[in-house]
């Protein structure tokens, strides 16, 4: 008696810890061999290296724009699965659905506005990593499938965009989708085939609104998902973020590069769970392994650990975030039009504002303003990274050895941004250019 | 970075509270809580003031199905008291809702039963606004994209200050009485009644159709106007339709507020199909009816009392009906259209039966709609124009202008007279100095006494004796031109086309006009190019065969080759035309106006 109740007593006073020594197989660490494991040990963290570079903290060398993507992306995840316990993909029903989230549903406004926003906001983001990574270089070998990788996340993320905006059913859904989709039908042979298979029907109508709902929340989010999980984890196995080669850094006193064999703190990332597994068996799995991967020793004055330096980087990223997402949705509702009117088309009919610079193009020309242009620099975009091989001004911005090649990738972006300005507010009634001052 | 950290962790905190917070503070709650307690004060007996004490806060809703579209209007979460008599003097949003014998309403062993229960009609069947709100802006229908505001009470953001000043008031809600109260003469809609008659007054039915109603083809079908259109919009669109459209004919009639206010109502009460009919009875009802003959015929009929002679009955139906919302005759202006006064001296019997029949047989350009009366109606009408033959008092040449010439051609002779903006081709220019001064006398003489056929300038020759004519021309010329007639070359026109007329040369015209003529004058020759809009006065209308017929070879010959002082058209003689080029033009433009088209 007075034994089960001293075990009892026993597994009371255990009874926290070992729940949590369950969860986390390691105390919060204090020594640099602990931070490694804690890295290696946690299914959350086991993506993370167990060491990072400097260079890839530096809040100007990324600007956290990939990272802003991704935690908008989970932030459209969590609001959308919410939005879908309300929303009804029909006619009839879907705007009703959008005035009871304005008026009568828990949060309904709130939600809709950072889905709305979050959805406008990573386009941009995703956009703007893009550029990053161009101007920094980091597409080059032996990136460049990241880098195609990502080109193919940009174009989900507007198609995930894309499909989203028709849900509400309202005017501004209604033409920017018609306007939209028939882009779509300019393609050469396939062109009306693929509009009427993204609509179901000669219009936009019911089929088509199910069609777009269940890319949205389906079947787009999961492809989306998938390449984010590639893409991170090609980023490991191409050897982190890009960054200048050492021979490009300022040089060092030989001394500070050369291993010195035996310094303290010298056993690092690999090391340290080598030291906890059979070092026959470390060596295969290292030859496994084919290079390049961080090189570890080498640069060690260049890397800190990653817990906790990367995560509380990554933790004030998202909490930036989650605070501008907020913010924005807290004083900006998103637009809900009149209910669809398909005898009355605005003038003009705009597409959504990501559209615009295709729409613009296409005002100037059918097939090569919406398909053809378009094509031949997404073309260009993916085939980049097997062109431009020299290995110069990776890692930095505006390297002046890729002069020739920032000049041009500038050109296309600010063409592009002239393109959506001019087709967002330099267009009125029948497309005419009007000024918006 | 830990500070940094900090602070934002703080700013999500602070968000996301505030979001919260948020949720848990809506206005109808306390609405209903003010009930609550005022109704607590007044409860008289126990098991009132349990009931009362237990309530909490809850959305009230009315699902209406009974009515088109199923309706959810929860106006009720926050005018709690709708239907509570002891409210009546209450302020909103607690006002109890009126009764009113008028409604329907009867009064009965001491209270009010309402005709138009809440639970059966719901509260946007007759108010219109979005039943779903529990926002005042977002139920009212205050956001500027809510098709329907509630009408003559809710002014949405971007309507013009001025026109919503008159969009206030309870009147505004016949129209929506009239969505079940359809038929013509509802004692509770007299503003619908009123508008109606105007619709057919004021000649509306010309040129708008209405299924039913009426059947014109110039301006928009006003089947669905209600649905399509707001207060604002429709108020504006009357008061100035270029405002809204600025290529739009639709004339500026002058109306009373009254009159607006009437036709706005009606017009908002055109939404289609009534709620008292249902899809199917509709679609019945179309079907069976095949070419239903619109009510306006009809209207116009009855609303002439029986009269001896034609002239007689034809005088009623001018003086009556549509005409004199656009034309003059005699006092009454509509200033509009031309003056009907001397119309006897001026038309014969078969160009008014023409006119009558299909106004742009005789003037291609006219805006007049074809009204689609009956034969005995346009024959009695021409009758009654034709015993306008009294000549006016011989004036001097001055006042012959002001009163003939001014309403078209302006006081100042500029061709900006109160009509001239509804005139197509617009009236000459009297003041352009290079266009009168290097024409014959002996054409603006002839334009004169025998009209301009294809326009309206009518011939002035029965009017106006020779003398009075030159009187007129040299007051024209003195006042207006103010130049000494200057002594005009010689230039070298055929007076025939040298061409010979046949499909080849027209062929070659046609080439000729594709690649020269048709910024101006339009690929279809009407004088509609992509820079007529820009061109005063606006390039000829080609395919105008009254016109075409009537100007002479020597006259189109000169026009292309020296061009028209005065005009955008160029001498293309200088553009290397040669004769025989003009010649294929001359032959084109004429196979395109051929008689009897």
């Amino acid at each position: 008696m007075s034994k089960e109740a001293k075990s009892k007593g026993k597994i009371l006073v255990d009874f926290p810890t070992n729940v949590v020594k369950s969860i986390f197989r390691n105390p919060l660490p204090s020594s640099d061999r602990g931070r490694a494991a804690t890295s290696f040990t946690n299914f959350f963290l086991h993506i993370q290296p167990v060491r990072v570079s400097r260079q890839a903290l530096r809040p100007t060398y990324t600007m956290g724009l990939g990272l802003i993507s991704f935690f908008l992306f989970v932030i459209l995840t969590v609001t959308g699965i919410l939005l879908m316990f309300y929303y009804v993909p029909s006619t009839t029903q879907a705007y009703g659905r959008m005035l009871d989230l304005r008026s009568s549903v828990a949060f309904g406004v709130i939600l809709r506005n950072m889905h709305r926003w979050s959805a406008h906001a990573m386009v941009a983001t995703v956009f703007l990593h893009m550029c990053r990574v161009f101007f920094t270089g980091s597409y080059k070998p032996p990136r460049e499938f990241n880098w195609n990788i990502g080109v193919a996340l940009f174009l989900l993320t507007l198609l995930s965009s894309f499909t989203g905006y028709l849900l509400p059913w309202d005017q501004l859904a209604f033409w920017a989708i018609t306007v939209g989709t028939s882009i779509a039908g300019y393609a050469p042979f396939i062109g009306k085939e693929l509009k009427f298979i993204l609509l179901g029907d000669a219009t936009v109508g019911q089929e088509a609104l199910l069609r777009f709902y269940v890319l949205h929340v389906v079947v787009l989010p999961l492809v989306l998902s998938l390449f984010v999980a590639v893409h991170f984890w090609r980023i490991r196995k191409d050897g982190g973020l890009a960054k200048p080669e050492e021979a490009e850094l300022k040089p060092k006193p030989a001394a500070t590069l050369a291993p010195a064999e035996g310094e303290p703190g010298f056993v690092v990332s690999t090391n340290i769970t080598a030291m906890e597994v059979d070092p026959v068996r470390r060596f295969s799995i290292q030859g496994l392994v084919r290079g390049p991967f961080v090189k570890v020793g080498k640069l060690e004055e260049d890397t800190v650990f990653s817990w906790p330096n990367l995560l509380i980087a990554e933790l004030f990223v998202l909490l930036l975030t989650i605070v501008g997402v907020l913010v924005v949705s807290w004083f900006f509702n998103a637009p809900l039009e009149q209910p669809v009117n398909v005898m009355h088309p605005p003038n003009p009919a705009k597409a959504p504002w990501y559209f615009l610079g295709l729409q613009e193009q296409v005002s100037y020309s059918a097939f090569w303003g919406g398909i053809g242009v378009p094509g031949i620099e997404l073309l260009l975009l993916m085939l980049l990274p097997y062109f431009d091989r020299s290995k110069a001004g990776v890692g930095r911005w505006f390297a002046r050895q890729r002069i020739l090649a920032n000049s041009l990738f500038l050109v296309f972006v600010i063409a592009n941004v002239i393109l959506i300005v001019i087709g967002t507010f330099f267009r009125g009634a029948n497309w005419q250019f009007v000024s918006p001052f | 970075m830990r500070l940094a950290l900090a602070v934002v962790s703080l700013l999500v905190l602070i968000g996301s509270g505030v979001v919260v917070y948020d949720q848990f503070h809506s206005r109808w709650e306390d609405d209903q809580r003010a009930y609550f307690h005022q109704a607590l004060e007044q409860a008289k007996t126990p098991a009132e003031r349990a009931s009362l004490e237990g309530r909490q806060p809850k959305i009230e809703q009315t699902i209406v199905t009974a009515f088109g579209d199923a309706r959810i209007d929860r106006c009720e979460s926050c005018h709690i008291a709708v239907d509570d008599p002891r409210f009546a003097s209450a302020k909103q949003p607690l006002h109890s809702h009126s009764y009113s014998t008028a409604m329907g309403d009867v009064f009965r062993n001491g209270r009010w039963e309402r005709r138009h229960k809440f639970s059966d009609f719901g509260c946007t069947t007759c108010h219109d606004g979005q039943g779903r709100g529990l926002q005042v802006a977002d139920a009212h229908g205050e956001d500027s994209f809510w098709p329907d505001p509630m009408p003559g009470y809710t002014i949405q953001d971007g309507w013009n200050r001025e026109i919503a000043s008159h969009l206030h008031g309870a009147e505004y809600m016949q129209a929506n009485c009239a969505q079940c109260h359809s038929a013509k003469d509802f004692a509770g809609t007299p503003l619908v009644t009123r508008g109606r008659e105007l619709f057919f007054k004021t000649g509306c039915f010309g040129c708008h159709r209405i299924e039913g109603l009426s059947a014109g083809t110039i301006g928009p079908d006003l089947t669905e106007v209600g649905k399509e259109r707001k207060l604002d919009y429709l108020w504006g669109h009357i008061v100035n339709p270029r405002a809204y459209t600025p290529t739009s004919v639709m004339p500026q009639f002058k109306l009373s507020d009254d009159d607006k206010k009437a036709l706005v109502i009606f017009l908002k009460s055109r939404r289609g199909a009534t709620l008292s009919v249902s899809t199917a009875d509709q679609f019945r009802l179309n079907a069976s009816t095949t070419a239903p003959v619109p009510e306006s015929v009809a209207v116009v009929a009855a609303s002439a009392a029986p009269a001896a002679t034609p002239a007689a009955r034809g005088e009623q139906l001018i003086q009556g009906y549509a005409c004199l919302s656009c034309h003059k005759l005699g006092d009454r202006d509509g200033g509009i259209s031309p003056d009907l006064t001397n119309e006897g001296l001026l038309r014969d019997q078969p160009w008014l039966m023409d006119h009558f029949v299909n106004p742009r047989s005789r003037v291609p350009d006219s805006n007049m709609p074809a009204f689609g009366l009956p034969q005995a109606d346009f024959e009695a009408m021409a009758a009654y124009l034709l015993t306008r033959s009294t000549p006016p008092a011989a004036a001097t040449p001055a006042e012959t202008f002001k009163n003939e010439c001014a309403r078209c051609h302006g006081e100042k002779g500029d061709g900006r007279g109160v009509n001239a903006i509804y005139l197509d081709p617009a009236p000459r220019d009297l003041t352009k100095a290079e266009f009168m001064n290097t024409k014959q006398e002996a054409r603006f003489l002839a334009s004169i006494q025998n009209g301009v056929p294809g326009t309206s300038m009518p011939p002035w020759g029965k009017v106006l004796n020779d003398q009075q004519i030159k009187g007129v021309f040299d007051y024209v010329w003195a006042t207006f031109v103010r130049e000494p007639h200057r002594q005009l070359k010689p230039r070298k026109v055929p007076e025939q086309n040298p061409v010979p007329m046949s499909a080849d040369s027209a062929r070659r015209g046609e080439t000729i006009f594709l690649q020269r003529c048709t910024g101006c004058h339009g690929r279809k020759a009407d004088g509609r190019g992509p820079n007529s809009v820009d061109i005063s006065p606006r390039p000829r209308n080609l395919r105008n065969s009254a016109f075409i017929q009537g100007a002479p070879d020597r006259r189109l010959f000169e026009s292309v080759m020296y061009g028209v002082e005065g005009t955008a058209m160029p001498s293309w003689m200088d553009y290397g035309l040669s004769q025989n080029d003009v010649g294929d033009i001359v032959n084109y433009i004429r196979s395109l106006n051929k008689a009897g088209k």
